[in-house]
């Protein structure tokens, strides 16, 4: 008789496992449909595959952590990013996050965006990777000797890429364009290493020996 | 008829909503005249049984003053509405007032950049108080605005303002704007042309603030070295006159 009631409850038990398995599975791919939805809104920009697009200034982004999607997205929607006069790009950002209602929003379009294959970029800079290499090793800390990033230090993936792009943030964090807001901690972290670089050349050479991991 | 809408925010604004309603209601009388005409006609002449329709050629005296007696009454509308119509652009696009101060304007997609000339007053020094979708203004100031636009058509639009203008690329066009002092607070700044994916997402806010509140607005946003610096400019100048007056 207590064989059965074990038996019994442990049937309940791994119904309910399943039935919940069945939620979970149920709720992510609607999370996954939702940000799939969402994206259609970025497509105008960043493309189908989210590669990017020179002519609209918009990066690539497929190579990128959901984590860090999801921290850039917030910082645009919260406004901590892509609010300086001189941030022509970031201001063309910043609006786009309406599209986004909240942080379920971010998370699955982000979810969405880190599912995508990446690949390499063409090198466009006639920056020097022999220099850049003994220069990336500051940026190594952080980025990682692959330069593939690390979520547990907020630094993103460098790879996959466009130069131009690298080059852009490199000087907008130099500038006072990016990373100044009060509330953009990670952003404040970035900005003294980029003032270690001394001009664009520098910066160039960097951004050349990234492009060097990425092949 | 507008202001119970929106209020009335600068110093032409009752003049835009004095034709607004004079356009409105010379209208609104037409289109009731004639839509009643037309209903009472469509009623009064219905098809009835043993009576054959008319063909009317509107050659006899009867029938062409039908037409003329309201055509002309409707021109003398359209003059009246044109004469209010010149006198109120050249109010508000072709005098320029002498400025109290400056302001800068740069639309792109799909935001607005405002440049204000910060404690000195003057635009275009280092002092100048750069904002995104932010224009803080002063009651009871006559301002002239520079806008530019960096990519594609914009259009500056203020609805308590009752003011609409387009920008355009490679363009400084300028104009000018006083608030009242009745609308203190903030208000609407909206792109009024169709710009892009995010138009509808290229909104601004306007404070409009009191003398007192402006000066404090700028102080807060004045870095220090700049404020020493102009203070110090303020005070040279007074000295100066001091000494000039005796």
């Amino acid at each position: 008789m207590k064989l059965k009631t074990t038996s019994r409850s442990s049937i309940v038990l791994k119904l309910a496992f399943c039935a919940s398995l069945f939620l979970v599975a149920t709720v992510s791919s609607q999370a996954d449909e939702r940000g799939k939805q969402l994206y259609k809104n970025c497509i105008a920009c960043h493309g189908a595959e989210a590669e990017g697009n020179k002519a609209f200034k918009a990066p690539a982004l497929a190579a990128l952590s959901e984590k860090y999607l999801v921290a850039q997205l917030t910082k645009y929607k919260e406004g901590h990013r892509g609010m300086d006069v001189r941030d022509v790009a970031g201001l063309q950002m910043a609006p786009m996050t309406q599209t986004l209602s909240g942080p379920e929003d971010i998370a699955a379009v982000a979810k969405y965006i880190a599912s995508l294959e990446s690949t390499p970029k063409e090198a466009t800079l006639d920056g020097d990777p022999e220099k850049g290499k003994t220069a990336y090793a500051t940026c190594a800390a952080c980025h990682g000797a692959d330069a593939a990033g690390n979520d547990l230090l907020n630094s993103p993936s460098l790879l996959h890429q466009y130069d131009w792009y690298t080059l852009a943030q490199l000087k907008n964090f130099k500038e006072g364009i990016r990373g100044t807001h009060p509330s953009d901690i990670t952003g404040s972290q970035m900005r003294p290493m980029a003032m270690l670089l001394a001009d664009e050349q520098a910066m160039k050479d960097i951004v050349a020996y990234i492009q060097t991991l990425s092949n | 008829m507008l202001e119970k809408l929106v209020p009335r925010g600068s110093t032409y604004a009752a003049d835009i909503d004095l034709l607004f309603d004079v356009i409105t209601y010379l209208v609104g009388f037409w289109f009731i005249l004639v839509f009643g005409f037309f209903l009472y006609c469509l009623f009064r002449f219905r098809r009835k049984a043993g009576v054959k329709a008319q063909y009317i050629t509107g050659e006899t005296h009867k029938q062409k003053m039908a037409i003329e007696v309201p055509h002309y009454l409707i021109l003398g509308c359209d003059v009246v509405i044109l004469i209010m119509t010149f006198f109120v652009w050249h109010k508000v696009k072709i005098d320029m007032p002498t400025p109290d101060e400056e302001v800068r304007i740069v639309a792109q997609q799909w935001a607005w950049s405002f440049y204000h000339a910060g404690q000195d007053g003057i635009l275009g020094t280092e002092d100048d108080i750069a904002t995104v979708n932010e224009l803080h203004i002063k009651a009871g100031t006559q301002y002239k605005f520079h806008l530019e636009a960096t990519d594609v058509m914009h259009s500056f639009s203020v609805p308590i303002f009752r003011l609409k203008q387009d920008a355009i690329p490679g363009r400084i066009i300028y104009g000018h704007f006083n608030a009242l002092d009745t609308v203190i607070g903030e208000w609407d700044i909206q792109c009024a042309e169709m710009c892009g994916y995010m138009h509808g997402g290229m909104g601004a806010r306007l404070f409009v603030e009191t003398p007192e509140q402006h000066a404090e607005w700028i102080a807060a946003n004045t870095p220090d070295h700049l404020k020493t610096a102009s203070i110090a400019a303020t005070t040279t100048q007074e000295s100066k006159e001091d000494a000039k007056n005796g």
